[in-house]
């Protein structure tokens, strides 16, 4: 067999050298406990300081602004329930979100109508672009925190971040944006781009699994999640992973230095994929095509097909895509991203998520632009007996 | 090219060994474990998804070097087999919701999965065995699981493989020894309706239809007189032949002897009251060329039955219609009626009701 492909770099990504290297030290002699008065201590603290400075330079924000969480969905669910917890006695009850956000967020955001706020959700376009009219009508002064993914994870849409960020701070609302997928593909700002809040996964570029970190811009109103000692400035308390704060530091340097460079290889090859596959199956869907999109992530439907299906043929023949979200069992479910952007079910059901990165070169898109469009023919077949 | 076979596998010993055997035999096992409901969040011990399970079958998976998938088959096995269970409930009648599973989830829409990934034949761990195009019952009497495969398309034997069948479920347990899969050697049987978290499948159709659904109401205990003593919670709580939850106080031992859903009734007598000389069955299936009325055939009305030896007074419209030997008790509507000849199974139906008196065969 061919060498498999991986095309699920939204879903994670291996770990770089450098990464493991720039953290290897604190698995070995620089064990300490960054709280520690010792030498040991001090090491781990030295260590821990940097982290957060080199990844606060790397969005343009200063290292008190960064606390590191144990994921993505940690980062988010402070976001939410911190900020919303914290204003909530101020008259400002209600949570505005999109319904295309990752189930961190919105799991979050029903937390919060349970604790007695009020959810608030976003028209979309039929591209996954958030509705003007509608977030006029929604943001309003009496939100506690609006947030609005940056990059969409399944379809790859981008939001016009800077003028949503700047039209909720007008209402004095907190505004959160969800960067894990924009982060090394987006220019992600703080000095320029007026955001509150903003999440980070460390797995999606090159760290490893079980680092995040939240960007909190100084003044931002919010309730920790957790109680306990007196770290990350009580916002997170628990001893820090200081290893694995090392390695996103260290990825999302790479990340940001390298990010113009990856944005254009990638859209080159995505480019190049999405046009092979649109002329061997001229009637297949690109989910949000009429909207700016990050350069990583093609969502493609093909009319009679069903993305279960599919996505087994692929793995058999070494490709590795997915198809909306994964469920805890890991079968697929109809994907909430394809239904809150009004794509029918029978056609949410065919969605395939093919995801770029650096495991990809020319070659395996020239694989894919073969396999994809036989076994489409194939699956179409058995439909019609 | 060694051929492809898809495995459906629930976690259990039965389909890891099915499995593992077929590793052994040099096919290209794909394992698939099917998502089939969902109970959410309201039952913390018992994940969602059946997770343990599904788990456990990767896991093999992955100790046998083969690839698995989940495949979601939820909204398919909710309309073809849990709405058929309610509804069957809601006539009166107890149902065998693996039948209709095997019918339409397994041998059907999983069947389609297989055609998708260019698997030649489907697997499973059922006690059954198919020879040169035929159904044959399991080796092993006491596992024997023909009587739950009446329903599957005739033309899908040829391309089932079901390597437990031959064996004892002792065995099977002693194979998945050898083969080193402790983690699964020694599980427990499961005995409930996988979809039935605790049992009690009336809160299946509480959920289903509403807690105050006709099935579920208050009605009356009578005898075929018409003689009312006491009231049920319930028809759907009772199966023609239960003896449990009926009233006291009669010189012989009670039975549920017929459910009438119009009236809400649930008619009790004694032993002799559930005896029946004749079963007609609907929906009926043949796995072999149809037989002709006037054949003679055994017949089982339950799963673990004895055989009964009956002949054929009328096929027609999808419906049979059996004279049996000798009386034979309980014979439950919902219930299967399977047809065999010796190991061999002919086919079979859902039993619609019983007959008192022994059918005539028509001219």
């Amino acid at each position: 067999m061919p060498d498999p492909v991986y095309l699920d770099h939204a879903a994670t990504t291996p770990v770089r050298s450098e990464v493991l290297e720039a953290m290897q030290p604190f698995f070995g002699a620089r064990f300490g406990n960054p709280s520690s008065v010792h030498r040991w201590g001090r090491e781990a603290r030295t260590a821990l300081d940097e982290a957060h400075e080199r990844l606060a330079r790397c969005i343009g924000a200063s290292a008190d602004e960064v606390v590191f969480t144990s994921c993505g969905t940690e980062a988010d669910n402070l976001a939410l329930l911190g900020v919303w917890r914290s204003r909530r006695g101020a008259g400002r009850k209600a949570v505005v979100t999109t319904p295309i956000e990752h189930k961190a967020v919105l799991a979050a955001s029903h937390q919060i109508e349970r604790e007695g706020g009020e959810e608030r959700l976003l028209k979309m376009s039929r591209d996954g672009v958030v509705d003007d009219a509608s977030f006029d009508a929604l943001v309003s002064e009496d939100v506690a925190v609006c947030s609005i993914m940056w990059v969409n994870n399944e379809i790859g849409v981008i939001q016009p971040i800077h003028e949503l960020a700047q039209r909720a701070r007008a209402h004095g609302v907190v505004f959160h944006t969800d960067a894990v997928q924009a982060f090394g593909k987006v220019a992600v700002d703080a000095r320029t781009t007026p955001f509150d809040v903003l999440s980070l996964s460390g797995h999606k570029i090159g760290a490893p699994k079980g680092i995040g970190a939240l960007y909190i811009r100084r003044g931002t109103p919010i309730e920790p999640l957790m109680f306990g000692g007196s770290q990350d400035r009580g916002r997170r308390p628990g001893t820090e992973n200081v290893a694995m704060a090392v390695g996103l530091a260290r990825a999302a340097e790479l990340a940001a230095a390298e990010r113009e460079h990856e944005w254009n290889l990638l859209a080159a090859m995505r480019d190049r994929l999405e046009a092979a596959l649109l002329e061997k199956i001229p009637d297949a869907v690109i989910h949000g095509r009429g909207a700016p999109r990050a350069p990583h992530i093609l969502s493609i439907s093909v009319p009679g097909t069903d993305s279960e299906s599919l996505i087994m043929a692929l793995d058999l023949r070494g490709i590795a895509c997915s198809a909306g979200s994964a469920c805890q069992s890991g079968s697929t479910s109809p994907s909430h991203v394809l239904s809150a952007i009004g794509v029918p079910a029978d056609l949410a059901s065919s969605a395939i998520r093919m995801s770029l990165g650096c495991m990809n070169g020319d070659a395996c898109i020239t694989r894919v632009c073969d396999v994809f469009p036989m076994l489409v023919d194939k699956a179409r077949r058995l439909a019609a007996v | 090219m060694r051929e492809r076979v898809l495995v459906a596998m629930s976690g259990g010993v039965d389909s890891s060994v099915a499995a593992a055997l077929l590793v052994t035999q040099g096919y290209d096992v794909v394992g698939a474990t099917m998502k089939l409901f969902c109970h959410g969040e309201d039952l913390p011990d018992r994940p969602c998804c059946s997770l343990d399970s599904v788990n456990d079958a990767r896991r093999i998976c992955e100790q046998l070097g083969v690839p698995h998938y989940v495949l979601n088959l939820e909204s398919a096995f909710g309309r073809d087999v849990v709405q058929d269970f309610v509804a069957e409930y809601a006539r009166g009648r107890t149902p065998i919701p693996c039948v209709r599973c095997n019918t339409f989830t397994k041998f059907r829409d999983l069947l389609r999965k297989a055609d998708a990934i260019d698997a030649t034949w489907i697997a499973t761990g059922h006690y059954a065995q198919v020879r040169d195009g035929v159904l044959h019952r399991g080796l092993d009497p006491a596992k024997d699981q023909s009587y739950f495969l009446w329903g599957i398309e005739r033309s899908v034997l040829s391309r089932m493989l079901l390597p437990v069948g031959g064996q004892t479920k002792a065995e099977t347990r002693a194979v998945a020894h050898e083969l080193g899969l402790e983690l699964i050697a020694e599980k427990a049987e499961s005995q409930d309706i996988c979809f039935v978290p605790d049992g009690d499948h009336t809160k299946i159709i509480a959920r289903e239809l509403g807690a105050d659904t006709w099935s579920l109401r208050p009605g009356p205990f009578v005898r075929r007189d018409g003689t009312v003593f006491g009231t049920h919670d319930g028809f759907a709580r009772y199966t023609v032949g239960q003896r449990k939850g009926l009233p006291g106080g009669f010189r012989e031992p009670m039975f549920v002897v017929e459910i009438q859903p119009d009236t809400g009734a649930v008619v009790i007598g004694p032993r002799q009251e559930l005896l029946g000389r004749g079963v007609i069955a609907r929906e009926v299936n043949w796995l072999v060329a149809p037989p002709r009325v006037g054949d003679e055939v055994e017949v089982q009305i339950r799963h673990h039955a004895a055989p009964a030896r009956g002949t054929l007074v009328r096929v027609d419209n999808g419906e049979v219609e059996i004279a049996l030997e000798s009386a034979v008790s309980a014979i439950s509507p919902g219930q299967s009626l399977v047809l065999y000849d010796g190991s061999r199974v002919l086919g079979g139906g859902v039993i619609e009701r019983a007959r008192r008196e022994l059918p005539i065969l028509a001219a």
